[in-house]
Protein backbone atom coordinates (compact mmCIF):
# COMPACT_ATOMS: atom_id res chain seq x y z
CA UNK A 1 0.00 0.00 0.00
CA UNK A 2 2.72 2.42 1.06
CA UNK A 3 4.97 1.53 -1.85
CA UNK A 4 2.07 2.03 -4.24
CA UNK A 5 1.42 5.46 -2.78
CA UNK A 6 5.11 6.30 -3.10
CA UNK A 7 5.05 5.19 -6.71
CA UNK A 8 2.06 7.42 -7.39
CA UNK A 9 3.74 10.43 -5.77
CA UNK A 10 6.90 9.83 -7.78
CA UNK A 11 4.87 9.50 -10.97
CA UNK A 12 2.97 12.71 -10.17
CA UNK A 13 6.23 14.55 -9.49
CA UNK A 14 7.70 13.29 -12.74
CA UNK A 15 4.68 14.45 -14.72
CA UNK A 16 4.88 17.91 -13.09
CA UNK A 17 8.60 18.11 -13.77
CA UNK A 18 8.14 17.11 -17.40
CA UNK A 19 5.31 19.61 -18.06
CA UNK A 20 7.05 22.40 -16.16
CA UNK A 21 10.25 21.78 -18.07
CA UNK A 22 8.66 21.28 -21.46
CA UNK A 23 6.34 24.29 -21.56
CA UNK A 24 8.78 27.20 -22.00
CA UNK A 25 10.93 25.11 -24.31
CA UNK A 26 7.90 24.11 -26.36
CA UNK A 27 6.71 27.71 -26.58
CA UNK A 28 10.15 28.85 -27.64
CA UNK A 29 10.38 26.12 -30.26
CA UNK A 30 7.02 27.18 -31.66
CA UNK A 31 8.15 30.81 -31.75
CA UNK A 32 11.37 29.96 -33.54
CA UNK A 33 9.42 27.98 -36.13
CA UNK A 34 7.11 30.96 -36.60
CA UNK A 35 9.99 33.39 -36.98
CA UNK A 36 11.78 31.08 -39.44
CA UNK A 37 8.62 30.67 -41.52
CA UNK A 38 8.00 34.42 -41.60
CA UNK A 39 11.62 35.09 -42.58
CA UNK A 40 11.35 32.45 -45.29
CA UNK A 41 8.36 34.27 -46.77
CA UNK A 42 9.96 37.70 -46.28
CA UNK A 43 13.11 36.72 -48.14
CA UNK A 44 11.24 36.35 -51.45
CA UNK A 45 8.98 39.36 -50.99
CA UNK A 46 9.84 42.29 -53.27
CA UNK A 47 8.02 44.90 -51.16
CA UNK A 48 5.86 45.47 -48.07
CA UNK A 49 2.53 44.97 -49.86
CA UNK A 50 3.49 41.61 -51.32
CA UNK A 51 4.83 40.55 -47.94
CA UNK A 52 1.62 41.61 -46.26
CA UNK A 53 -0.53 39.21 -48.32
CA UNK A 54 2.00 36.36 -48.28
CA UNK A 55 2.73 36.54 -44.57
CA UNK A 56 -0.89 36.60 -43.44
CA UNK A 57 -1.61 32.85 -43.60
CA UNK A 58 1.69 32.12 -41.84
CA UNK A 59 0.97 34.59 -39.06
CA UNK A 60 -2.59 33.39 -38.66
CA UNK A 61 -1.18 29.98 -37.81
CA UNK A 62 1.20 31.25 -35.14
CA UNK A 63 -0.41 34.38 -33.75
CA UNK A 64 -3.65 34.33 -31.80
CA UNK A 65 -5.21 37.38 -33.42
CA UNK A 66 -8.49 36.60 -31.67
CA UNK A 67 -6.82 36.97 -28.24
CA UNK A 68 -4.94 40.04 -29.41
CA UNK A 69 -8.08 41.77 -30.69
CA UNK A 70 -10.10 40.91 -27.59
CA UNK A 71 -7.36 42.31 -25.37
CA UNK A 72 -6.74 45.34 -27.56
CA UNK A 73 -10.40 46.31 -27.40
CA UNK A 74 -10.41 45.59 -23.67
CA UNK A 75 -13.45 46.02 -21.49
CA UNK A 76 -15.78 46.98 -24.34
CA UNK A 77 -15.30 43.60 -26.10
CA UNK A 78 -18.18 42.03 -24.18
CA UNK A 79 -20.59 44.49 -25.74
CA UNK A 80 -19.62 43.51 -29.28
CA UNK A 81 -22.03 41.05 -30.88
CA UNK A 82 -20.67 37.95 -32.63
CA UNK A 83 -20.63 39.55 -36.07
CA UNK A 84 -18.88 42.66 -34.74
CA UNK A 85 -16.30 40.51 -32.96
CA UNK A 86 -15.54 38.58 -36.17
CA UNK A 87 -15.26 41.82 -38.11
CA UNK A 88 -13.01 43.38 -35.44
CA UNK A 89 -10.63 40.39 -35.51
CA UNK A 90 -10.42 40.56 -39.32
CA UNK A 91 -9.76 44.31 -39.36
CA UNK A 92 -7.35 44.28 -36.42
CA UNK A 93 -5.34 41.47 -38.04
CA UNK A 94 -4.95 43.62 -41.16
CA UNK A 95 -3.97 46.67 -39.09
CA UNK A 96 -1.29 44.76 -37.17
CA UNK A 97 0.16 43.04 -40.24
CA UNK A 98 0.15 46.29 -42.23
CA UNK A 99 1.79 48.32 -39.47
CA UNK A 100 4.64 45.82 -39.31
CA UNK A 101 5.11 45.12 -42.99
CA UNK A 102 5.22 48.90 -43.57
CA UNK A 103 8.55 48.86 -41.76
CA UNK A 104 9.84 46.04 -43.96
CA UNK A 105 12.97 46.83 -45.94
CA UNK A 106 13.53 44.43 -48.87
CA UNK A 107 16.77 42.54 -48.60
CA UNK A 108 17.23 43.17 -44.88
CA UNK A 109 17.27 40.21 -42.54
CA UNK A 110 17.02 40.63 -38.77
CA UNK A 111 19.78 39.19 -36.60
CA UNK A 112 18.06 37.73 -33.55
CA UNK A 113 19.76 36.89 -30.27
CA UNK A 114 17.50 34.65 -28.21
CA UNK A 115 17.48 35.09 -24.47
CA UNK A 116 16.25 32.57 -21.88
CA UNK A 117 12.46 32.23 -21.82
CA UNK A 118 10.59 32.84 -18.57
CA UNK A 119 7.17 31.61 -17.54
CA UNK A 120 5.45 34.34 -15.48
CA UNK A 121 2.24 32.31 -15.05
CA UNK A 122 0.96 28.91 -16.04
CA UNK A 123 0.11 28.83 -19.74
CA UNK A 124 2.24 31.94 -20.36
CA UNK A 125 5.81 32.16 -21.59
CA UNK A 126 7.76 35.33 -22.35
CA UNK A 127 10.64 35.02 -24.80
CA UNK A 128 12.93 38.06 -24.73
CA UNK A 129 15.13 38.70 -27.75
CA UNK A 130 17.52 41.33 -29.01
CA UNK A 131 17.09 42.14 -32.62
CA UNK A 132 19.20 44.08 -35.06
CA UNK A 133 17.15 45.08 -38.09
CA UNK A 134 18.10 47.54 -40.83
CA UNK A 135 20.93 48.80 -38.66
CA UNK A 136 18.91 49.45 -35.50
CA UNK A 137 18.93 47.51 -32.26
CA UNK A 138 15.64 46.55 -30.58
CA UNK A 139 14.59 44.70 -27.44
CA UNK A 140 11.66 42.57 -28.50
CA UNK A 141 9.77 40.26 -26.13
CA UNK A 142 7.27 37.75 -27.47
CA UNK A 143 4.44 36.84 -25.12
CA UNK A 144 3.32 33.32 -25.87
CA UNK A 145 0.10 31.83 -24.57
CA UNK A 146 -1.26 28.33 -24.47
CA UNK A 147 -4.61 28.69 -26.20
CA UNK A 148 -4.97 25.09 -27.35
CA UNK A 149 -1.35 25.19 -28.54
CA UNK A 150 1.27 27.89 -28.10
CA UNK A 151 0.51 31.12 -29.94
CA UNK A 152 1.97 34.62 -29.88
CA UNK A 153 -0.49 36.78 -27.92
CA UNK A 154 1.46 40.02 -27.62
CA UNK A 155 4.76 41.58 -28.61
CA UNK A 156 6.60 44.24 -26.63
CA UNK A 157 9.18 46.42 -28.36
CA UNK A 158 11.47 48.40 -26.05
CA UNK A 159 9.02 47.61 -23.23
CA UNK A 160 5.99 49.00 -25.04
CA UNK A 161 3.30 46.41 -25.58
CA UNK A 162 1.44 46.17 -28.88
CA UNK A 163 -1.80 45.20 -27.16
CA UNK A 164 -1.54 47.95 -24.50
CA UNK A 165 -0.80 50.53 -27.19
CA UNK A 166 -3.91 49.63 -29.17
CA UNK A 167 -5.98 49.18 -26.01
CA UNK A 168 -5.42 52.76 -24.91
CA UNK A 169 -6.56 53.99 -28.34
CA UNK A 170 -9.46 51.61 -28.91
CA UNK A 171 -10.77 51.92 -25.36
CA UNK A 172 -11.04 55.69 -25.80
CA UNK A 173 -12.82 55.17 -29.14
CA UNK A 174 -15.19 52.66 -27.57
CA UNK A 175 -16.10 55.05 -24.77
CA UNK A 176 -16.95 57.69 -27.36
CA UNK A 177 -18.97 55.68 -29.83
CA UNK A 178 -19.23 52.00 -28.86
CA UNK A 179 -18.47 49.00 -31.05
CA UNK A 180 -19.43 50.78 -34.29
CA UNK A 181 -16.87 53.52 -33.63
CA UNK A 182 -14.13 50.95 -32.94
CA UNK A 183 -14.84 49.13 -36.22
CA UNK A 184 -14.98 52.41 -38.08
CA UNK A 185 -11.65 53.60 -36.69
CA UNK A 186 -10.03 50.27 -37.65
CA UNK A 187 -11.47 50.55 -41.15
CA UNK A 188 -10.25 54.12 -41.45
CA UNK A 189 -6.79 53.13 -40.33
CA UNK A 190 -6.68 50.47 -43.08
CA UNK A 191 -8.03 52.73 -45.83
CA UNK A 192 -5.64 55.58 -44.96
CA UNK A 193 -2.68 53.45 -45.90
CA UNK A 194 -1.92 53.01 -49.58
CA UNK B 1 26.04 63.57 39.90
CA UNK B 2 22.36 64.35 39.34
CA UNK B 3 22.88 66.67 36.34
CA UNK B 4 24.35 64.16 33.83
CA UNK B 5 21.47 61.82 34.58
CA UNK B 6 18.93 64.51 33.76
CA UNK B 7 20.80 65.37 30.54
CA UNK B 8 20.83 61.74 29.58
CA UNK B 9 17.10 61.56 30.18
CA UNK B 10 16.46 64.64 28.03
CA UNK B 11 18.73 63.20 25.33
CA UNK B 12 16.82 59.94 25.33
CA UNK B 13 13.52 61.82 25.16
CA UNK B 14 14.67 63.83 22.15
CA UNK B 15 15.87 60.67 20.41
CA UNK B 16 12.54 58.98 21.08
CA UNK B 17 10.77 62.04 19.67
CA UNK B 18 12.91 61.97 16.50
CA UNK B 19 12.29 58.25 16.08
CA UNK B 20 8.54 58.82 16.39
CA UNK B 21 8.62 61.60 13.79
CA UNK B 22 10.64 59.54 11.29
CA UNK B 23 8.33 56.54 11.82
CA UNK B 24 5.33 58.79 11.19
CA UNK B 25 6.92 60.20 8.03
CA UNK B 26 7.52 56.74 6.62
CA UNK B 27 4.03 55.57 7.58
CA UNK B 28 2.34 58.66 6.17
CA UNK B 29 4.35 58.41 2.97
CA UNK B 30 3.03 54.94 2.26
CA UNK B 31 -0.35 55.55 3.83
CA UNK B 32 -3.39 54.16 2.21
CA UNK B 33 -5.39 57.25 1.33
CA UNK B 34 -8.11 55.25 -0.35
CA UNK B 35 -10.97 54.75 2.06
CA UNK B 36 -13.07 51.62 2.43
CA UNK B 37 -12.28 47.94 1.92
CA UNK B 38 -9.32 47.06 -0.22
CA UNK B 39 -7.64 43.93 -1.57
CA UNK B 40 -4.11 43.22 -2.72
CA UNK B 41 -3.05 42.02 -6.16
CA UNK B 42 0.42 41.65 -7.59
CA UNK B 43 1.92 42.84 -10.85
CA UNK B 44 5.09 41.45 -12.40
CA UNK B 45 7.35 43.90 -14.21
CA UNK B 46 10.67 43.33 -15.96
CA UNK B 47 11.78 46.69 -14.62
CA UNK B 48 10.05 48.78 -11.96
CA UNK B 49 12.63 51.59 -12.12
CA UNK B 50 11.41 54.75 -10.40
CA UNK B 51 8.24 53.22 -8.94
CA UNK B 52 8.03 53.51 -5.15
CA UNK B 53 5.80 52.10 -2.44
CA UNK B 54 2.97 54.58 -1.91
CA UNK B 55 2.67 55.44 -5.63
CA UNK B 56 -0.83 55.81 -7.05
CA UNK B 57 -2.69 53.05 -8.85
CA UNK B 58 -5.16 54.49 -11.35
CA UNK B 59 -7.93 53.24 -13.62
CA UNK B 60 -9.02 55.69 -16.33
CA UNK B 61 -7.00 58.37 -14.54
CA UNK B 62 -8.87 57.93 -11.26
CA UNK B 63 -6.82 56.85 -8.20
CA UNK B 64 -8.17 53.50 -7.00
CA UNK B 65 -5.30 52.33 -4.83
CA UNK B 66 -1.66 52.42 -3.88
CA UNK B 67 1.51 50.45 -4.47
CA UNK B 68 1.99 48.69 -1.15
CA UNK B 69 5.39 47.10 -1.69
CA UNK B 70 7.91 46.24 -4.38
CA UNK B 71 10.24 43.28 -4.22
CA UNK B 72 12.49 41.24 -6.46
CA UNK B 73 11.40 37.74 -7.41
CA UNK B 74 14.55 35.71 -6.79
CA UNK B 75 13.62 33.07 -9.39
CA UNK B 76 13.86 35.32 -12.46
CA UNK B 77 14.92 38.72 -11.07
CA UNK B 78 11.69 40.39 -12.08
CA UNK B 79 10.05 43.11 -9.98
CA UNK B 80 6.85 42.17 -8.16
CA UNK B 81 4.72 45.12 -7.06
CA UNK B 82 1.93 44.57 -4.55
CA UNK B 83 -1.01 46.82 -5.38
CA UNK B 84 -3.78 47.53 -2.90
CA UNK B 85 -6.97 48.49 -4.72
CA UNK B 86 -10.59 49.20 -3.79
CA UNK B 87 -12.64 46.10 -3.06
CA UNK B 88 -15.54 47.12 -5.30
CA UNK B 89 -13.29 47.10 -8.34
CA UNK B 90 -13.67 43.86 -10.27
CA UNK B 91 -10.70 43.73 -12.60
CA UNK B 92 -10.88 41.17 -15.45
CA UNK B 93 -8.02 38.64 -15.40
CA UNK B 94 -6.49 39.99 -18.60
CA UNK B 95 -6.21 43.52 -17.24
CA UNK B 96 -2.89 45.17 -17.98
CA UNK B 97 -0.69 47.18 -15.64
CA UNK B 98 1.67 49.83 -17.01
CA UNK B 99 4.16 51.99 -15.16
CA UNK B 100 3.56 55.53 -16.35
CA UNK B 101 5.07 58.89 -15.54
CA UNK B 102 2.99 61.94 -14.69
CA UNK B 103 4.34 64.53 -17.07
CA UNK B 104 7.76 64.13 -18.63
CA UNK B 105 9.83 63.79 -15.46
CA UNK B 106 7.12 63.43 -12.81
CA UNK B 107 6.39 60.64 -10.35
CA UNK B 108 5.77 57.13 -11.54
CA UNK B 109 2.40 55.49 -11.04
CA UNK B 110 0.70 52.27 -12.08
CA UNK B 111 -2.11 52.53 -14.64
CA UNK B 112 -4.46 49.56 -14.84
CA UNK B 113 -6.48 49.02 -17.99
CA UNK B 114 -9.32 46.52 -17.59
CA UNK B 115 -9.39 43.65 -20.07
CA UNK B 116 -12.15 41.64 -21.71
CA UNK B 117 -12.13 38.39 -19.68
CA UNK B 118 -15.25 37.36 -17.82
CA UNK B 119 -13.28 36.09 -14.83
CA UNK B 120 -11.91 38.55 -12.31
CA UNK B 121 -8.61 38.91 -10.48
CA UNK B 122 -8.90 37.36 -7.02
CA UNK B 123 -7.07 38.85 -4.02
CA UNK B 124 -3.42 37.81 -4.31
CA UNK B 125 -3.66 37.14 -8.07
CA UNK B 126 -0.83 38.33 -10.26
CA UNK B 127 -1.03 40.52 -13.37
CA UNK B 128 1.61 39.36 -15.84
CA UNK B 129 0.50 41.42 -18.84
CA UNK B 130 2.46 44.50 -17.90
CA UNK B 131 4.48 47.32 -19.38
CA UNK B 132 7.61 48.25 -17.45
CA UNK B 133 9.03 51.70 -16.98
CA UNK B 134 10.07 53.00 -20.36
CA UNK B 135 13.63 54.19 -20.04
CA UNK B 136 13.07 57.61 -21.56
CA UNK B 137 16.66 58.70 -21.12
CA UNK B 138 18.07 55.80 -23.12
CA UNK B 139 15.40 56.24 -25.81
CA UNK B 140 16.23 59.95 -26.11
CA UNK B 141 19.90 59.01 -26.13
CA UNK B 142 19.36 56.54 -28.96
CA UNK B 143 17.43 59.15 -30.90
CA UNK B 144 19.83 62.00 -30.26
CA UNK B 145 23.12 60.18 -30.73
CA UNK B 146 21.92 57.28 -32.84
CA UNK B 147 22.26 53.61 -32.05
CA UNK B 148 25.77 52.20 -32.00
CA UNK B 149 24.77 49.43 -34.37
CA UNK B 150 23.39 51.81 -36.94
CA UNK B 151 25.29 51.76 -40.16
CA UNK B 152 25.96 55.03 -41.94
CA UNK B 153 23.34 55.92 -44.54
CA UNK B 154 24.44 55.08 -48.08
Amino acid sequence: MTSRRHLMIIAALMVTAVTAGASPAEAEKRLRTAVDEVLGVADDAPNGDALSSRVRPVLERHVSFETMTRRAVGFGWRQFNNEQQRQAVRLFTTVVIRSYTDKFTPGERPAITWQPAVSPASGRVDVPTRMVYAGSNYHVTYRMEDVGGWRIADVTIEGVSLVANYRSQLDATFKKGGAAAVLQSLEQSISRRP
Amino acid sequence: MKLPQLELLVGAFVLAGLAAVSWLTVKLGARNFVGGDTYAIEARFDNAGGLNAGANVVVAGVPVGRVEAIRVDASDFSAIATLRVLAGLNLPTDSMASIKTSGLIGDKFVALSPGADETFLEPGARITLTESSVDLESLIGKMAFGSLDKEPAP
